[in-house]
């Protein structure tokens, strides 16, 4: 199982810088997700690995192996396309062989190993029909067997369950984690969705305006946001302006941080805010709007901020939303939970 | 969720007077399909007709239905001869349009901006002046002695007899071969202009070289272009009479060129509208055949669900 590298990858398209200073590492056999809004060169980056974009700088190496000067028919990593660019005219299983029958194998080795792959993703019958002739989530599976057919050392996908409909996306998304498990290949995966990637991978790197803002596993993600867009991104965020004195947070609940004195941003997670009647120490203010969701109550509470703060409470059986204008005070559930950073990672 | 919007809606009533006011959508052609009948259709069938009537001083004689002007035509071996030089003159400056169009168009579908611009006004310019002058202009590059081409090579020494071109086949197959190349070209400019980069992008990820990937993806997922500009090129090649007589000389014929002879020269109507039948059969054969073959290559695009 190769590791995968990226180091300090660039590309402009023109004026357009669409990647700056990418550094990516996904070991051997684990799933890496690349998370972002759309435009944010997700794309760019997984074709630079293939090598249908060229880098202005920077470099991939696989299992240690710079391949950045290859072409993408040496590279030997496989790229699931958005649509799957399954060739039209020839059948699922010459579509499976193709790989092999420009690498002119034996036509029994080639025979073999398309059954073998096709078995993999459970379409083993469907070897004579042409594309066409397939579901979307079918497609989707052939597309994996002729990549996988080639036992390529990295495995790239592009948005792989755009084409899908919801029912089939969570089905495909259990279902391929568990082939990349049981062949142990180290994959990349594109997506913008958030909860994708929190199914489907070891490591998330969110991405922003053509850089990695943060590249870790997906609960540390979502508990240590490194930027404000990481925290708003993952997950819904309250994003406050706080000055920190003395390692600690002027706010109405002091948060304990390292950060030294001056202005900075404090991150709570709607849940790690409870809604308290009457004057405790904590965060006056108003209930705005109130959505009962069944599991869940939340709450906009009006506190003087340019923003309502957002509050996401369990609801108890039988209990209802308290009545829009209450008076009430947020505080904080957990001081550890809040997240406080400087002021340069407070773009969103 | 569908079924409520379904039961909204107020059932819908047969009526046959819609039905006829809608007309199935054909309406809008009715204007086409009235002037294609009035000038395509009505005079073909004359000419065809004439080919079945005795023809009295520009009259059709009562009662004069024959067979005798189809069946003199199609037991003459001269008639065979012409046929047989026509269908190969035909089919091999088809297949050197081919040759010679799709690295055109493929480089058309690599150009960007003014360049693209350029080659296609390059590409469609020819067709702005007649066959016919086209046809002279070749007989002034390969004519004789004094011929452009002859010029050339013999002033540069690369040759010490002048080369007999012009009156031969190859002057016809050249000829050919350049006035019918737009019509090759316009049709694989479609198909390979708009196609979709991925597929190749996806071979070359498989492992396959830039060679391997344009024969074994490009093209075939072209092939719908092709057979559309291999049919329209030989009908025209097949049909055409004006360039074997200025090109092939005085006593080089073809089956067009005798239907022309025929009904302009020989002023004899019944055998020259005989064999305008013989010719236009034929010809609807071929495309029949192209199309057949055509459908059966390209059988992946509407294969059923
Ligand atoms: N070939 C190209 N030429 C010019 N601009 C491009 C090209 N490819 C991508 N871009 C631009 O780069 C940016 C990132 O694109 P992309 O990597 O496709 O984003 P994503 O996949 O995250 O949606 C976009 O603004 C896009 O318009
Ligand atoms: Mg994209």
């Amino acid at each position: 199982m190769s590791d995968l590298e990226i180091d300090r990858l660039s590309k402009r398209y023109g004026k357009l810088q669409v990647l700056t200073d990418c550094n990516l590492m996904a070991e051997g056999g684990s799933v890496v997700t690349l998370l972002g809004p759309s435009g944010c060169g997700k794309t760019t980056l997984l074709r630079s690995i293939a090598g249908f974009v060229e880098p202005d700088a920077g470099r991939v190496m696989v299992g240690g192996r710079d391949i950045s000067m290859l072409p993408p028919n040496r590279r030997e990593v496989a790229y699931v396309f958005q649509n799957y660019a399954l060739f039209p005219h020839l059948t699922v299983a010459q579509n499976v062989a193709y790989g092999l029958t420009v690498r002119r194998r034996p036509r029994a080795e080639i025979a073999r190993r398309v059954d073998e792959a096709l078995g993999l993703v459970a379409l083993s019958d469907f070897g004579g029909r042409y594309p066409k002739q397939m579901s979307g989530g079918q497609q989707q599976r052939v597309a994996i067997a002729r990549a996988l057919v080639l036992e390529p050392k990295v495995l790239l996908l592009d948005e792989p369950f755009n084409a899908l409909d919801a029912q089939l996306r969570l089905t495909m998304q259990v279902e391929l984690r568990k082939l990349i498990d049981r062949i142990g290949i180290t994959s990349i995966f594109v997506t913008h969705d958030q909860a994708e990637a929190m199914i489907l991978s070891d490591k998330v790197a969110v991405m922003h305006g053509g850089q990695i803002e943060q590249l870790a596993p997906p609960l540390q993600i979502y508990d240590r946001p490194s930027t404000s867009f990481v925290a708003d991104f993952i997950g819904r965020a309250n994003i406050m302006p706080v000055q920190v004195r003395a390692g600690r947070t002027d706010t109405p609940q002091p948060v304990p941080t390292p950060r030294p004195d001056g202005p900075a941003v404090m991150i709570v997670r709607p849940e790690n805010f409870e809604v308290v009647p009457g004057n405790v120490a904590g965060w006056p203010g108003r209930i705005g709007f109130a959505t009962a969701l069944g599991a869940t109550i939340e709450y906009e509470v009006d506190c003087g901020m340019p923003e309502a703060l957002r509050v996401s409470m369990a609801r108890a059986p039988g209990s209802g939303p308290l009545a829009q204008g209450t008076d009430v005070t947020l505080r904080l559930r957990s001081t550890d939970g809040a997240i406080v950073l400087g002021r340069g990672a407070a773009h969103v | 969720m569908s079924d409520v919007t379904l039961d909204a809606l107020p059932p819908r009533r047969f009526s046959w007077r819609r039905r006829i006011l809608e007309g199935g959508g054909l309406w809008p052609a009715v204007p086409a399909l009235v002037y294609l009948a009035v000038f395509l259709v009505a005079p073909i069938v004359t000419l065809l007709g004439f080919g079945f009537v005795t023809l009295d001083r520009g009259q059709v004689a009562d009662g004069s239905f024959t067979l005798e002007h189809m069946t003199g035509v199609l037991t003459d071996p001269l008639v065979w001869r012409l046929t047989w030089r026509s269908f190969w003159v035909a089919v091999v400056a088809t297949t050197l349009t081919l040759f010679l169009a799709y690295p055109v168009a493929y480089a058309f579908s690599h150009l960007q901006g003014i360049w693209r611009t350029l080659l296609l006004v390059a590409i469609i310019s020819p067709l702005l002046t007649s066959a016919l002058v086209r046809a002279y202009a070749w007989i002034v590059i390969l004519g004789g002695r004094r011929g452009l081409l002859n010029q050339t090579l013999l002033s540069t020494g690369i040759i010490d007899q002048p080369l007999q071109i012009l009156n031969t086949s190859m002057a016809v197959l050249i000829g050919m071969t350049q006035i019918h190349l737009p019509f090759m070209i316009l049709p694989l400019l479609a198909v390979l202009a708009e196609r979709d980069r991925r597929f190749e992008e996806a071979s070359l990820n498989l492992g396959a070289g830039q060679v391997a990937t344009f024969f074994k993806v490009v093209v075939p997922m072209s092939l719908p272009g092709i057979v559309a500009g291999f049919a329209l090129v030989f009908a025209v090649s097949y049909t055409n009479f004006i360039i074997p007589q200025l090109l092939g000389g005085g006593n080089y014929s073809t089956l067009a060129v005798q239907v022309y002879e025929q009904t302009i020269v020989v002023l004899d109507w019944s055998r020259g509208a005989a064999l305008a039948t013989l010719l236009l059969g034929s010809c609807f054969l071929m495309i029949l055949l192209i199309t057949a073959v055509g459908a059966h290559l390209t059988r992946w695009s509407e294969v059923p669900k």
